[in-house]
């Protein structure tokens, strides 16, 4: 409702009853279900203009709608009925009908609506949070993998950079800067398509790109232990779904000269009966539970984030160093490590593999591939 | 808050809807590109490693 400066009209829906109520103001006289419009004096700032209709006998309350002229907002006020002899009192300049209880009222409704609509923000802004962590990072860190899987192909394919002797992986040498790519991980049990390169380091940027490898752990193929950290949910979640991978599980390693072959050692439970029980399966072949100083490394694992000794190159015993094993005795392992729960980082989820076969590239036949990659 | 903001924005109604929807385009790129980046290492949700 707007009106002049100083003067506001007043519209309202009045039930006038019996025609003999008197009503004052300029409609006076009405004697059906009309608006009634007052003149009604109003003020320079935002008050708010009470009024009191001579409505029925009984306390009926008649709604009004007076349009307050600082903002849009129309005020619901309760007008109490009044009795048959109390005609329609008009307001004065300054005046007020109770006006420290409207006020705070006024007060209150605002400061809680506004707390309302702070809460139910924030609420918004951690949803946001976890689309960002689920959803978004995936989609940030899919560039992030790509841009290193083409740098390391042109690395690959570089002339420049061919080893003097390629084929032996004994002799295959890695000095991977921080951050660089230097080998592929393919699991083919989640695809032909699952493949990410792995990067030298750990760190929260480094494990954005893709999966990172432990640095002063194992190159692949070499005795020893290749430990591999990747993120389960989000940053393009490579390690999403090692809790599905069962023993004997290959775990094929792309590096510049050649295909490592790993597959996943047998599970606990599997260990006691291997060799007539899972251990008969052709996919098995050259696996078995490991014994010696190794006794004890099962392919799957939860531990705490603290047991660093997963990594070591004798997995749980990061005390003893791989010359306390003769050189025959050395495995080539693999382990994978990512969070656990799925969507917590309380505790770790840890993958051991052993190394089964290797495949030195041959450069007349540059794209053969291992047969292990068409597992499923 | 909300109806403050919507007041604020000028013109009529599809005007306002577009401009509306521009500030929250706004708000999610801020939030997505530079807070959410800055807040998440800070955060212990995304540790992977075993140390």
């Amino acid at each position: 409702m707007r009106g002049g400066s100083d003067d506001e009209t007043v519209v309202l829906p009045a039930a006038v009853e019996a025609p003999g109520r008197p009503v004052a103001g300029p409609a006076a006289g009405r004697a059906s279900d009309e608006t009634v419009a007052l003149r009604v004096t109003g003020q320079a700032s935002d008050e708010t203009v009470a009024l009191r209709i001579a409505g029925k006998a009984s306390d009926e309350t008649v709604a009004l709608r007076v349009a307050d002229q600082a903002s849009d907002e129309t005020v619901v006020l309760p007008a109490g009925g009044g009795t048959p002899d109390r005609p329609l009192s008009r307001p004065g300049p300054r005046h007020r009908r109770e006006p420290t209880k409207q006020s705070t009222a006024d007060g209150v409704r605002v400061v809680l609506g506004l707390t309302g609509e702070l809460l139910i923000t924030m609420g918004l802004v951690v949803l946001l949070f976890v689309v960002y962590e689920v959803f978004v990072t995936d989609w940030m860190s899919a560039g992030k993998q790509r841009d290193a899987t083409t740098t390391l192909d042109q690395q690959w394919s570089d002339p420049v950079v061919a080893p003097a002797d390629p084929g032996n992986e004994r002799t295959e040498k890695f000095h991977p800067g921080d951050g660089e790519g230097f080998a592929k991980l393919y699991i083919p049990a989640f695809g032909s398509d699952f493949v990410f390169t792995v990067l030298e380091g750990t760190t929260e940027r480094i494990l954005e790109s893709g999966p990172g490898h432990y640095r002063g752990t194992a190159f692949p193929g070499e005795p020893g232990n290749f430990a591999v950290a990747g993120h389960r949910v989000g940053k393009g979640a490579p390690f999403n779904d090692l809790d599905l991978l069962q023993s004997c599980d290959a775990l094929v390693v792309e590096t510049q000269q050649n295909w490592a072959v790993y597959r996943v050692l047998p599970m606990r439970e599997e260990v006691a009966g291997w060799a007539t029980g899972r251990g008969t399966d052709p996919r098995c072949a050259g696996v078995r539970p490991l014994g010696g100083r190794y006794t004890g490394v099962v392919g799957r694992k939860i531990v705490l984030p603290s047991q660093s000794g997963v990594i070591a190159p004798i997995p749980d015993r990061p005390d003893l160093a791989l010359d306390s094993v003769p050189p025959a005795d050395r495995a080539a392992l693999i382990t994978l490590t990512t969070c656990h729960p799925r969507f917590s980082a309380a505790k770790r989820l840890v993958l051991h593999g052993v190394f089964v076969k290797g495949y030195p590239k041959d450069p007349a036949n540059p794209d053969a591939r291992p047969p292990e990659l068409t597992e499923g | 808050m909300y109806a403050l903001i919507w007041r604020l924005l000028p013109g009529p109604f599809a005007a306002k809807l577009a401009g509306a929807v521009l500030l929250i385009a706004a708000v999610l790129a801020l939030l997505f590109f530079v807070v959410f980046p800055w807040v998440e290492p800070r955060l212990p949700f995304n540790d992977v490693t075993a140390s």
